[in-house]
């Protein structure tokens, strides 16, 4: 665990639960920042789930939700906003 | 200042109306989003008690097992009037199918076509991936010509077979639907090989809602979902994401086919 | 509206008899003999005597009518399908479905001659569809078979009775010259009883809610649910057998006639006791369960012949021959085509089994 001040703190996050995923890869390529990206590990199902990073290679995460509402298999859990 | 302190605003989150249960649906499959989309738009109108759905065969012939409100399971083809003879006996229900092109559109069309002109109050969702998914990739009727499938290795011959047949449109030429609309509901790919659109997923959101509000207010409501399906179809997920925009979306154009609520206009 | 005494044929009985016992709803598709049901039905829709009447539609097809039945009988509700034999086929799938989920649903065919498109007279032929469960898998479904129109208009009402308390699919098994039949009645009173529905889906309460399924993909599973309906049919095999008799007491041969053919075998028992032969008449009022252990008890006592007198080629002589198990002789007695042998026919064919 980092101790870190607010202003480091990623402004949003993206639950996974990494056991429903299926590495459909359906996130990844609609993330317009780059935040989500496929793991080399696998999960029980034998796929390669996917993993949340805020700052992406395009961006950072503006929790538009567009992984969440295409997500095939509620693997993308939650989308959330630190409070101000 | 401590990690404890910082607070985090779920915008979305957990869907009550969903079961949990990790789905059967193959990777990367439609059927898993509009699960998504139609217990989103359960929870959203607050009616999971008053809801009753029904399965079909078919790929779909678990989605029960996803949606959290009571089900039940219907012959091949036949949901459209198992859906009315509940809706008869219980007229202030939701009731509610998800149907494959091959329940809806071949065994069943029977069924659909009168449920349509009567104008029965019910909500149907087609999800048209133009193949025979569960069985393993058979012609559909909404299969392409010239699309290869167990049945047709030689791709689709329409002298054969006939043409592929535009569900949304057949309904549509019923006056007893109220609402008629196709979602093209596969990520789309854009100008940037590695980003897809997900307008698809949003449109369906808006499309469920109101196939549930027009059902509400008495009218017979059907969503055709162009989907796709990857393992039947030989594809990578993506590549059939491709094939779905370059060839599916020509064949079956999204647009709203009928609206006499005018529940779009809003 | 109908006074409680009344002359009407046996298919219009029924579809009174049903209306008086609390019937929600019928889906149905016209077919001779059959189509009085539905349209003395059509006739009392909408009108204030019958308040339990919700649903009637003239469906698009038989198979559309059974998967309507199936979507009434799920919400709990009273529902009725009426047919012939060439509809009966169409449904079977729907039935075995209903089964399956155990939904109460009324099937009526009244049998014309068949195979195929046949013709409009009565038959019996479709014994073996309606009694071995006549869909794909393993199931029954309680068969009733009135013998008269009196007993048209009540069967209704037993039908829910009973397919309420096991939840099963009911078939009134009746014969085109039952359906058409016309008769002097009295109806009970009416009676809509309410019964159990707790199973049915209305809507989810919190966290429970129900599936009405016939999938089953773990093996065990479907083992599981399939030796459940086998206690359940056992338990009606026990409980529901029915059947009537004339002057079986003393009996040496007995007629086993169910329907139409109970009415002529019942006036050919007559003749024959007129000339000192000991006939007897056994009606079974349900053909599934088969009143096997009456039968037994018949041949017990020392009824060494059975004269089994249907119109088909030979069905029920099969459960007969089951339950007499070696211990008498039986015979078959028919006519086909719905041509009808005379009672004296019948009788002559007593006799000519006895010599």
């Amino acid at each position: 665990m980092i101790a870190a001040t607010p202003e480091v703190l990623p402004r949003c996050r993206v639950e996974i639960d990494a056991e429903r995923c299926k590495g459909c890869d359906l996130c990844v390529v609609v993330c317009p920042h780059r935040n989500l990206r496929l793991t080399t590990g696998f999960n029980r199902s034998g796929y390669h789930p996917v993993e949340f990073h805020f700052h992406g290679s395009r961006g950072d995460c503006t929790a538009c939700g567009l992984c969440y509402w295409v997500c095939p298999d509620f693997a993308i859990t939650e989308v959330a906003r630190r409070r101000p | 200042m401590s990690a404890a302190e910082i607070r985090y605003e779920t915008t979305l989150g957990a869907l009550p109306t969903l079961t949990g249960k990790p789905t059967h649906y193959c990777a990367g499959c439609e059927h898993g989003t509009l699960t998504r989309l139609i217990a989103a738009a359960l929870d959203d109108l607050g009616v999971r008690e008053r809801t009753v759905m029904v399965s079909s065969v078919g790929c779909s012939v678990l989605a029960h097992e996803y949606i959290n409100v009571d089900a039940v399971q219907a012959p091949h083809g036949r949901a459209p009037a198992v859906l009315t003879g509940l809706k008869r006996m219980l007229p202030d229900r939701l009731v509610f199918s998800v149907q494959g092109d091959g329940d809806a559109v071949s065994i069943g069309l029977l069924e659909l076509l009168y449920a349509a002109n009567r104008g029965e109050p019910i909500t149907i969702f087609l999800v048209n991936n133009a193949i025979y998914g569960m069985t393993g990739g058979q012609m559909a009727p909404t299969t392409p010509a010239g699309m290869v499938t167990t049945t047709t290795p030689h791709g689709r011959d329409i002298a054969q077979t006939g043409r592929p047949i535009d569900a949304a449109r057949l309904v549509a030429s019923l006056e007893g639907p109220a609402y008629v609309k196709r979602v093209f509901l596969p990520v789309r790919p854009t100008a940037s090989p590695d980003l897809y659109n997900a307008r698809g997923a949003l449109e369906g959101e808006r499309a469920v809602r109101n196939a549930f509000e027009v059902q509400q207010r008495g009218g017979f409501a059907f969503v055709e979902f162009v989907s796709t399906c990857n393992i039947n179809w030989k594809m990578s997920i993506l590549e059939s994401k491709r094939y779905a925009a370059e060839v599916l979306a020509p064949l079956y154009p999204e647009g709203l086919y009928r609206d006499r609520f005018g529940v779009e206009a809003r | 509206m109908i006074d409680s005494r009344e002359f009407l044929k046996g298919n219009e009985a029924l579809a009174y008899g049903a209306l008086r016992t609390g019937l929600n709803a019928y889906f149905g598709y016209p077919i001779t003999p059959s189509s009085e049901i539905p349209e003395t039905l059509a006739a009392e829709y909408g009108r204030s005597a019958y308040p339990e009447f919700k649903a009637f539609l003239q469906a698009a097809s038989e198979i559309e009518a059974i998967n309507l039945a199936i979507g009434a009988a799920a919400a709990g509700a009273k529902v009725m399908t009426a047919t012939s034999g060439p509809g009966f086929s169409l449904k079977q799938e729907g039935i075995s479905y209903a089964a399956a989920m155990e939904l109460p649903i009324l099937i009526v065919d009244v049998n014309r001659a068949g195979p195929g498109l046949g013709n409009l007279g009565p038959e019996q032929t479709d014994y073996f569809q309606a009694t071995r469960g006549g869909g794909h898998g393993g199931y029954r479904t309680i068969v009733l078979a009135p013998g008269s129109v009196p007993e048209m208009a009540l069967f209704p009402s037993l039908g829910f009775e009973l397919g309420f308390r096991y939840r099963t699919p009911v078939v009134i098994l009746a014969d085109a010259f039952l359906g058409q039949l016309k008769e002097d009645l009295v109806f009970p009173p009416v009676a809509a009883p309410a019964f159990d529905t707790a199973w049915a889906t209305t809507g989810a309460r919190g966290d429970e809610r129900h599936v009405l399924s016939s999938i089953h993909l773990e093996f065990v599973d479907q083992s599981r649910h399939s030796e459940h309906l086998r206690e359940k049919y056992a338990e009606i095999e026990r409980a529901e057998p029915r059947s009537s008799e004339v002057a079986t007491d003393d009996a040496e041969v007995v007629i086993v006639a169910y329907g139409i053919c109970a009415r002529l075998a019942r006036k050919a028992v007559r003749e024959l006791r007129g000339r000192s032969v000991r006939a007897g008449l056994l009606r079974p009022v349900t053909l599934w369960p088969f009143p096997s252990q009456r039968l037994r008890e018949l041949v017990g006592r020392g009824v060494r012949n059975l004269l089994v007198f249907e119109l088909n080629s030979g069905q029920m002589v099969d459960d007969v021959r089951l339950a007499a198990g070696g211990r008498a002789r039986v015979e078959s007695f028919g006519r086909l085509g719905g041509l009808l042998p005379t009672a004296t026919e019948v009788a002559s064919a007593v006799e000519a089994m006895l010599r």
